[in-house]
């Protein structure tokens, strides 16, 4: 007999693909303890005690789960890397610090289905022997933190934090931080200088954080959607993640779009799934002719709107082979009649606002000089040259600063360039674009 | 007049979230900047004396560590402090606009307050609601989202006669009977296939 492997599910529209990670999301009570324990709620941590804790990091590994946060380490490598055997406090960060531009896919997993999050966060401390986790939030989202605090009141009132979870021996409890308006505290690091009262300036690396992380002791921080798939992980079996996605990027992700589309919003598909996918069936089309998209957050380098791009699996790979990046899977559609340069300038506004000013090309080059030339070029101002000076400017802060917020910004920068040179070049030789650089804004 | 002095309980409810030790002390300076911020508007002088003595540092490491954040004030703000998402999304769905229409109908501008002491705007970054772009935040409250004109103009009339402000809590997607629903209930997403879990081991 001959064993065929089925065709792996590529496709929200295949019928054999089930959304899981958001699929409490907007049911009635949906946060509430009692709503997820109807839905099975807590099986899967009793099946990972059941495991023991280096299954559970196997079963991890062998998912195929990439790090959901933006830049797709394996999960399950990432957990083996803590001293698992030395005894001492091990920590777990949450990190819902969501502050990419484009990206929103967090804000609802917290609202929504946090005890889903606690599941996760508890499979992960057992896994990794860590007995505290901190979820460290992004300070507007007041909602998010509420339901989070709610939630582990409920999870301790019940016996599912604290000491000896379930009666299985593990200890572990749950704190929530909240942030207060500071991008750069979604780089681990910061993340870690943040939590600890400091300036969130990033720690250089090694140490890194498995072996020397919050109070120097090892930690692992991962983002809210990677912990949210442990629960399923678990509960389904690694087969059935690696039974979504393309050969290299497995399972199920949160894809947000906006931009001028019927119904922007986040939408649960297995990776691989097309842009064309998520924009018409699921995004409901573009309302005017689209020029660009942004595939996965604001520091993703811009893809042309045509054909080949709109076929392409949005997986790590193939977005990588187009230029761009997967990142945190927020699609954003800039319209042909909005000013590219106008739209670049508002995301280096961002970078540059963002920047902590520890090192040098960050601060000086997007911070100062890109900032202002930019501002210029909106403003009519350009010489013929300027773009040459970004360029050059762009390869010398390239790979040159401290963390990846820098390189994070010539995403934008550089594409848009290299996509559309002639509105930057238009934009010096008239003084202004040949197109509007604000938009409309609904009356009604 | 210190503000923690009698407030016991909030102080142990953040302190219990850290290690007792220096460095898990100092962790208490977010959440206690928070709580003042929340409570007064802005955090002055005083308190950053106060918050230093707590966590055991000085008053120029705390307004050190305050300045790098853009959510706390060293300034009064209004009754509602609105703050407009400026990022691309919001403003490819106008939100310069939105923002013009804001500081001209209330005539005022960011570091101020209106004399009727009800509002102070901002101008913000990204805040994780780019699908219901234009969108803003209400003080330390909530976010008013999709804002159109006519929505801008009904919540500041609401505000200016006393009213409260009630946040938006729209999910973009929900579920209902095995299937996910959009706002204008047409399906979306897969059809939820039947999948059972494993079996527990041992
Ligand atoms: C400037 C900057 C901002 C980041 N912001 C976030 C964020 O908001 N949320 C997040 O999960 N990861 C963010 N990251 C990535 C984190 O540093 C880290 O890689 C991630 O949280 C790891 O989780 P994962 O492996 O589950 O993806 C950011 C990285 C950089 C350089
Ligand atoms: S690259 Fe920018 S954000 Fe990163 S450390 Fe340097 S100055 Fe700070
Ligand atoms: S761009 Fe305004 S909320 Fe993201």
């Amino acid at each position: 007999m001959t064993m065929t492997t089925p065709r792996p599910i590529t496709s929200a529209l295949d019928a054999r693909f089930k959304p899981t990670l958001y699929a409490r999301v907007g049911k009635e009570n949906s946060f509430t303890l009692e709503s997820y324990r109807a839905d099975g709620g807590y099986e899967a941590v009793q099946r990972a005690f059941a495991l023991g804790p280096d299954p559970v990091i196997d079963e991890m590994k062998k998912s195929g789960l990439r790090g959901r946060g933006g830049a797709g380490f394996p999960t399950g490598l990432k957990w083996s890397f803590m001293p698992l055997k030395d005894g001492r406090q091990h920590y777990l960060i949450c990190n819902a610090d969501e502050s990419e531009p484009g990206s929103f896919k967090d804000r609802y997993l917290l609202t929504e289905d946090p005890h889903q999050l606690i599941e996760g966060m508890l499979i992960a401390g057992f896994a990794m022997r860590a007995s505290i986790g901190y979820i460290y939030i992004r300070g507007e989202y007041v909602l998010g933190a509420e339901r989070i605090d709610a939630a582990i009141a409920e999870a301790r009132a019940a016996g599912l934090l604290g000491k000896n979870v379930l009666g299985s021996g593990f200890d572990f409890d749950l704190f929530l931080h909240r942030g207060a308006g500071a991008y750069i505290c979604g780089e681990e690091t910061a993340l870690m200088n943040s939590l600890e009262g400091l300036r969130a300036n990033p720690r250089l690396k090694p140490p890194f954080p498995a072996a020397s992380g919050i109070y120097n002791l090892p930690t692992t921080i991962n983002n809210v959607e990677s912990f949210c798939a442990a629960p399923h992980i678990l509960r389904y079996g690694a087969d059935w993640y690696s039974s979504m996605g393309t050969e290299k990027s497995k399972g199920n992700k949160l894809f947000q779009i906006s931009g001028p589309v019927a119904r922007p919003g986040v939408f649960e598909l297995p990776l691989g799934a097309t842009f064309r996918e998520i924009i018409y069936d699921f995004a409901g089309g573009p309302l005017e002719p689209i020029k660009a998209i942004i595939p996965g957050g604001s520091s993703t380098p811009m893809m042309p709107w045509n054909d080949a791009i709109l076929d392409t699996p949005m997986d790590y790979e193939a977005i990588g082979a187009q230029g761009s990046m997967l990142g945190t899977g927020g699609v954003i559609l800039i319209p042909q009649d909005y000013c590219i340069v106008n739209a670049t300038w508002n995301l280096v506004r961002f970078y540059a606002h963002e920047s902590c000013g520890k090192c040098t090309p960050c601060r000086e080059g997007i911070g100062s000089w890109m900032t202002k030339i930019y501002e210029k070029l909106v403003r009519g101002g350009g010489k013929p040259g300027d773009v040459e000076l970004i360029l050059d400017m762009s390869d010398n802060i390239a790979g040159k600063s401290f963390c990846a917020l820098a390189d994070a910004c010539l995403g934008p920068v550089v594409s848009s360039i290299k996509l559309f040179r002639d509105e930057y070049d238009y934009l010096i030789a008239n003084g202004k674009s040949q197109y509007g650089g604000r938009s409309r804004w609904a009356e009604e | 007049m210190p503000y923690f002095t009698d407030k016991q309980t909030v102080l142990e409810d953040i302190f219990s979230r850290y290690p007792q030790t220096e460095q898990g002390r100092r962790s208490a300076l977010m959440p206690l900047l928070r709580e003042v911020q929340n409570a007064l508007g802005y955090v002055p002088e005083a308190q950053m004396e106060e918050i230093s003595t707590l966590i055991g540092t000085t008053a120029t490491e705390v307004k050190s560590v305050m300045s790098f954040y853009s959510t706390y004030h060293t300034i009064p703000t209004g009754k509602w402090h609105i703050q407009v998402c400026a990022t691309l999304s919001c403003a490819l769905a106008g939100s310069d606009a939105l923002w013009d229409d804001l500081t001209e109908t209330l005539e005022t501008v960011p570091g101020e307050v209106t004399p009727d002491k009800l509002f102070s705007v901002q101008k913000v970054e990204c805040l994780g609601s780019c699908g219901t772009a234009p969108m803003l935040q209400v003080s330390d409250i909530g976010y008013a989202e999709c804002v159109t004109r006519k929505k801008l103009h009904t919540l500041l009339e609401h505000l200016k006669n006393g009213g409260e402000f009630v946040p938006d809590t729209r999910v973009p997607v929900f579920m209902q009977g095995g299937q996910q629903l959009d706002a204008l209930e047409n399906e979306v997403g897969g059809r939820t296939a039947d999948l059972e879990p494993l079996p527990m081991p041992g």
